[in-house]
C-alpha cells in the first residue's frame, strides 16, 4: 500500500484524494480552510447561487410578460436572505465533501503544509506543528486573486472575488476592474440586483480570448442591464480617501466615484511559502512545472489544478487531479485537453468548447461555419429568452467539428453535447440524420450543424 | 465434434505465431500426438502435435501467415463432419437470405456484412475518414484512446510515420537494377529469419557501432586447459573449453568495466548491475542467443555447464522464450568456421558484443627468441553512443590480460 499525501482540498485535491483512495492506498489530505477550495467556498458555487437569485429577481420583474400580474412596488431584494441561501448551499456542499472523505477513508488534517524534504511536510495549525510523511505527494494548492500593483486588496473598498461574495448589502455603485469571466459574472449579478456597475477592461473586448461576436452580444446585454463598459481602458489610480477611480483611454483621463471596487484581473498559482525551493521543485510565478502526466521534476511529487497554471477551471482540475492520482498509484494516465468546455455564467450565459473562429481560421484556413439564432427556436420564444445563438465551426476536409460557442439561455447546459461531439471527434455527416428532442433549446445545436452543411430547416 | 487445433503460446511475450510448415493437408489422417505442423514465434520454432486422432477437415491458417496465440489453425474430426463455427456461419447466411427473400439485390448483402465487420474497430469518426483518405489500414492500428479507440492523433502519427518511411525508401539507393535471373527460388521471410532480419537491420540503422580487434596469446590457457582436464572430468564430469574461459574472462571484465555492460534505450544509457551473458548459437534455421542469467554469480565450472546445457537446448529447439531474452552482453564465436577477425553486429539494445575467432599457431618473438605460440583473434563491436574507443579498448585489454594469465580466472 502506498502512502499518498495531497496538499490542498479543492477540486484537484479532493478528486485526487478520492481516486487514490479508490485504488486502495493510504491517503492523507492536508487543507487550510473548509474543504472544496476556491470552487466551493468563494468561486463557482457561491457566485452561481448569487446569480440564481439575480435571475429569479429578473424573471419575477418580467412576470407580466407571461401573464402573471404582481402587486406594484411590493417586489424587493432581501440581500441577507440571498446571502443566507448561498451560505447554506456552500455549507451543504462542504459537508458533502467531508462525507466523501470519510466514505473513502481519507485522513483529513487541517493546517498549512510546508515541505521539509521530498517526502516529509510540516503541518501547522493554530501554533501546533506536526510532521507528516508520505511516499508520494500531490500538490494542489490552487490559486489566489492577483492585486493591482499600485493598489493592494484591503477588503473594505478594494475587493477581490472572495470579498465580493461576502458583501452584506448591495452597494449603490461598483467599479469592476477586469472584464474577464469573473468580472462579467459579478457585473451580471450586481447590475441585476440594482447596483450601478462600471467595467473597465484593458483589452479591446470583454472576455479577451473568447469569440469576438459572442463577446459583443454580452457587451450589448450588459449595457441594456445598465452596465457601463469601457474597453481599451487602463486604471491609473485608486483614491481610497474619496473613493475615486482614475482611468484613462484614447478619449483622455476620467474619474469615477465607486462605493466598492472589485479587482478581477486574474488569479496566480499559490507557490509561495510551501518550501518548494528547499526541496528543489521546479516552479515559477506562473506555476509548478509538470508534464502531461502531472509529474514534477521530483519523481515522487505531482502537481495539478490551478497551481500548475494553464487552464484555471474546476473541471480541468478534476481531470488533472484524477491523472495525478492515477500516476501516483502507479497507473498510466495523461491529461487530454482536447475538449474542455468553458462556461461563463452571465446573463445571457456563454459557453464554448474547442477553437474560437479566429483560432480555427488561423489553423485550418477556410473553415465552414454554421449558425442558428435562438430567435428561430420555439422553446426560446416560449421562455422569453431569444437573445443569442449557436455557432459551430467545421474543418473543411473531413467535416470534423472543431469548435462550438453558444450564447443564450442555458448555454452552459447545452455546451455539454458539444463537448461530447468534440471529445468523440465527431464529423458532421453523423449528425445529419440525428434526431434532436423537440421542443427544446438543444435543437438549435443540431440546426447549427445542418446550417453549416447547407441543410438547415428552420432558418 | 471436430477438434480445434490452436496456435500455442510459446512464451509470455508472444504476440504472434506463424505456421512455417504444414505436414498434413486437408483429408490426411492423423494420429494423436503426431506432429501436424511447425510453428514459429519470434525466436522459437516447435512442432504442433495433433490433440486427437482423425482427419484434417480444414486448414484455417496458411503457411507463412502470422496469427495471435489461441487462434484456431486447423480442425480435426471425422470425414464429412461439420465444423462448429462453420455451421454457425452458414446458419446466419441462411437467415439473411430468408429475411431478404423479397426483392433484395444480391450485392447489398455482402456489402452490409463487410461494413458491420469494419464497424467493430473502435475508431473516432474523424480518425476513420483521415485514415481512409490517407490509405491507412485501420485494422492493424493500435489506438491510444479509451478502450484502445483509435483517435485522430493516432492516425496523424501513423500518417507521419508512413510518410517518413516513404521518404526513407526514396532516399535509399534501391534502384540497383538487378538483372532478372531466369529462375529464382523465393522464400517468404517468416519466424526466426524475419526476427533476425529486422533486429540486425535495426541494429545497424539505429546505433553508432564500430569494431576494434586484438590478438590474445592463449598458449598458457591451452596448457592450463590440458593440465586441468582430468581433474575437471573426474570431479565435475565436465570439460572446460576455450569458449568457457573466454566467457569467464568477459564476465569478470564486465564487472570491472560496467560501461560495457549497458544498453542505449531512448536517449538514456542503462548500466546493468548483473551480467546476463548471451551466447550466440548457430542453428540450421538461423541464429539463436540463449542467455546465461547472472553469469557473474557463477563459478567457471557452473558457467561452463550452463553454456553447454543451453547450447544443447538450443540445438533441440527446446529453449523457452525467457531463456532467450534479457542479455546485457553477447559473445559470438565463429572460431569453429576458421574465421579470424570479423565485425559482429550488436544485439540491440546492448552496447557491446565480442566476436571470437579461430585459435592459430604462429611464431612470435618472446624476448629475443622466436617461439611457437597459440593466438586467439578477438573483435569487439561497441556502441560509440555509449562509450568511446579508449574505454572499449581498456575493456578488451582486461579480457586479454585475464586470458593470458588464466590461472587468475580459476577462482
Amino acid at each position: 500500500m502506498t502512502r499518498i499525501m495531497i496538499i490542498g482540498g479543492g477540486p484537484a485535491g479532493y478528486v485526487a484524494a478520492i481516486t487514490a483512495a479508490q485504488q486502495g492506498n493510504e491517503v492523507t489530505l492536508i487543507d487550510q480552510g473548509p474543504l472544496g477550495g476556491t470552487c466551493l467556498n468563494e468561486g463557482c458555487m457561491p457566485t452561481k447561487s448569487l446569480l440564481e437569485s439575480a435571475e429569479v429577481f429578473s424573471q419575477v420583474k418580467h412576470a407580466g410578460e407571461f401573464g402573471i400580474r404582481l402587486p406594484v412596488g411590493k417586489i424587493e431584494v432581501d440581500w441577507q436572505s440571498i446571502q443566507q441561501r448561498k451560505n447554506q448551499i456552500v455549507s451543504t456542499l462542504v459537508q458533502g465533501i467531508h462525507y466523501l472523505m470519510r466514505k473513502n477513508k481519507v485522513k483529513v488534517i487541517n493546517g498549512k503544509a510546508t515541505f521539509l524534504t521530498s517526502q516529509v511536510v510540516r503541518v501547522e495549525s493554530e501554533g501546533i506543528q506536526q510532521e507528516v510523511s508520505a511516499d508520494k505527494i500531490i500538490v494542489a494548492t490552487g490559486s489566489e486573486p492577483v492585486a493591482l500593483p499600485f493598489a493592494p486588496f484591503d477588503g473594505k473598498w478594494i475587493l477581490h472575488s472572495g470579498h465580493a461574495m461576502l458583501i452584506q448589502e448591495a452597494p449603490e455603485s461598483m467599479v469592476i476592474i477586469g472584464g474577464g469571466v469573473i468580472g462579467c459574472e459579478f457585473a451580471s449579478v450586481y447590475s441585476r440586483l440594482g447596483t450601478k456597475v462600471t467595467i473597465i477592461e484593458m483589452s479591446c473586448q470583454l472576455l479577451p480570448g473568447e469569440d469576438e461576436e459572442v463577446a459583443a452580444i454580452l457587451h450589448k446585454q450588459l449595457e441594456d442591464d445598465g452596465v457601463t463598459v469601457h474597453t481599451s481602458t487602463a486604471v491609473k489610480e485608486l483614491q481610497k480617501e474619496n473613493k475615486k477611480v482614475i482611468f484613462e483611454n484614447e478619449k483622455g483621463s476620467k474619474e469615477l466615484y465607486a462605493d466598492l471596487v472589485l479587482v478581477s484581473i486574474g488569479r496566480k498559482p499559490r507557490v509561495q511559502n510551501l518550501g518548494l525551493e528547499h526541496i528543489g521543485l521546479d516552479f515559477a510565478n506562473k506555476g509548478i512545472f509538470v508534464n502531461e502526466c502531472m509529474e514534477t521534476n521530483i519523481s515522487n511529487i505531482y502537481a495539478c489544478g490551478d497551481v500548475i497554471g494553464g487552464i484555471q477551471l474546476a473541471h480541468v482540475a478534476f481531470h488533472e487531479g484524477t491523472v495525478a492520482a492515477l500516476q501516483a498509484c502507479g497507473e498510466e494516465a495523461k491529461v487530454n485537453y482536447r475538449a474542455v468546455p468553458r462556461c461563463i455564467y452571465t446573463s445571457p450565459e456563454i459557453a464554448s468548447v474547442g477553437l474560437t473562429e479566429k483560432q480555427a481560421r488561423e489553423q485550418y484556413g477556410d473553415i465552414r461555419v454554421g449558425v442558428f439564432p435562438f430567435a428561430a427556436n420555439g422553446k426560446a420564444l416560449i421562455s422569453g429568452k431569444q437573445l443569442g445563438k449557436v455557432k459551430i465551426l467545421i474543418e473543411p476536409e473531413f467535416g470534423e467539428i472543431i469548435g462550438v460557442s453558444i450564447v443564450g439561455v442555458h448555454a452552459t447546459e447545452l455546451i455539454g453535447q458539444a463537448a461530447v461531439m468534440l471529445h468523440a471527434e465527431m464529423t458532421t455527416d453523423l449528425l445529419e440524420n440525428f434526431i434532436a428532442p423537440h421542443p427544446t433549446l438543444s435543437e438549435a445545436v443540431h440546426e447549427a450543424v445542418l446550417n453549416a452543411i447547407g441543410h438547415a430547416v428552420h432558418v | 465434434m471436430a477438434v480445434e487445433v490452436v496456435m500455442p503460446k510459446l512464451g509470455m511475450a508472444m504476440k504472434e505465431g506463424t505456421v512455417s510448415v504444414w505436414n498434413k493437408t486437408v483429408g490426411d489422417t492423423v494420429g494423436k500426438g503426431e506432429p501436424i505442423a511447425s510453428v514459429s514465434s519470434e525466436k522459437i520454432e516447435i512442432d504442433v502435435e495433433s490433440p486427437a486422432e482423425g482427419t484434417v477437415l480444414q486448414i484455417a491458417v496458411p503457411e507463412g501467415e502470422g496469427v495471435p496465440p489461441g487462434t484456431v489453425i486447423c480442425y480435426i474430426g471425422s470425414p464429412g463432419e461439420n465444423i462448429a463455427s462453420n455451421t454457425k456461419l452458414q446458419e446466419t447466411e441462411g437467415e439473411n437470405v430468408a429475411s431478404s427473400s423479397s426483392v433484395q439485390l444480391e450485392q447489398t448483402e455482402p456489402k452490409k456484412l463487410a461494413r458491420t465487420a469494419r464497424d467493430r474497430i473502435k475508431i473516432s469518426p474523424v480518425a476513420r475518414k483521415m485514415a481512409e483518405a490517407g490509405g491507412l489500414d485501420i485494422e492493424s492500428m493500435q489506438g491510444t484512446g479509451p478502450g484502445g479507440r483509435i483517435t485522430k492523433e493516432d492516425v496523424q502519427e501513423a500518417l507521419k510515420q508512413a510518410r517518413s518511411t516513404q521518404v526513407n525508401k526514396v532516399t535509399k539507393p534501391e534502384q540497383i537494377s538487378v538483372e532478372k535471373v531466369e529462375e529464382s527460388q523465393q522464400i517468404p521471410v517468416t519466424g526466426i529469419r524475419k526476427v533476425i532480419a529486422e533486429r540486425m537491420y535495426e541494429s545497424l540503422q539505429k546505433s553508432a557501432q564500430l569494431t576494434i580487434n586484438m590478438k590474445v596469446d592463449v598458449s598458457k590457457l591451452i596448457a592450463l586447459q590440458k593440465q586441468t582436464m582430468e581433474t575437471v572430468q573426474s570431479q565435475y564430469d565436465n570439460k572446460l573449453t576455450v569458449t568457457d574461459f573466454i566467457a569467464r574472462a568477459v564476465v569478470l571484465s564486465l564487472k570491472q568495466h560496467e560501461q560495457m555492460n549497458s544498453a542505449y534505450i531512448e536517449n538514456k544509457i542503462h548500466l546493468y548491475k548483473q551480467v546476463h551473458l548471451g551466447m550466440a548459437v548457430a542453428l540450421e534455421r538461423g541464429l539463436v542467443v540463449p542467455v546465461i542469467r547472472n553469469a557473474d554469480q557463477s563459478t567457471l565450472i557452473d558457467l561452463s555447464k550452463s553454456i553447454k546445457a543451453l547450447a544443447k537446448k538450443a540445438r533441440e529447439g527446446q529453449l523457452s522464450q525467457d531463456e532467450m531474452q534479457g542479455s546485457t552482453f553477447t559473445i559470438s564465436n565463429l572460431g569453429a568456421y576458421g574465421v579470424d577477425h570479423f565485425t559482429p553486429v550488436l544485439n540491440p539494445p546492448e552496447a557491446g558484443i565480442l566476436g571470437v575467432g579461430a585459435v592459430y599457431d604462429t611464431p612470435v618473438f618472446v624476448g629475443e627468441t622466436i617461439e611457437k605460440r597459440s593466438i586467439l583473434p578477438l573483435s569487439l563491436t561497441f556502441d560509440h553512443r555509449v562509450l568511446d574507443g579508449a574505454p572499449a579498448a581498456a575493456f578488451l585489454q582486461t579480457v586479454k590480460k585475464l586470458l593470458e594469465n588464466p590461472i587468475t580466472m580459476l577462482f
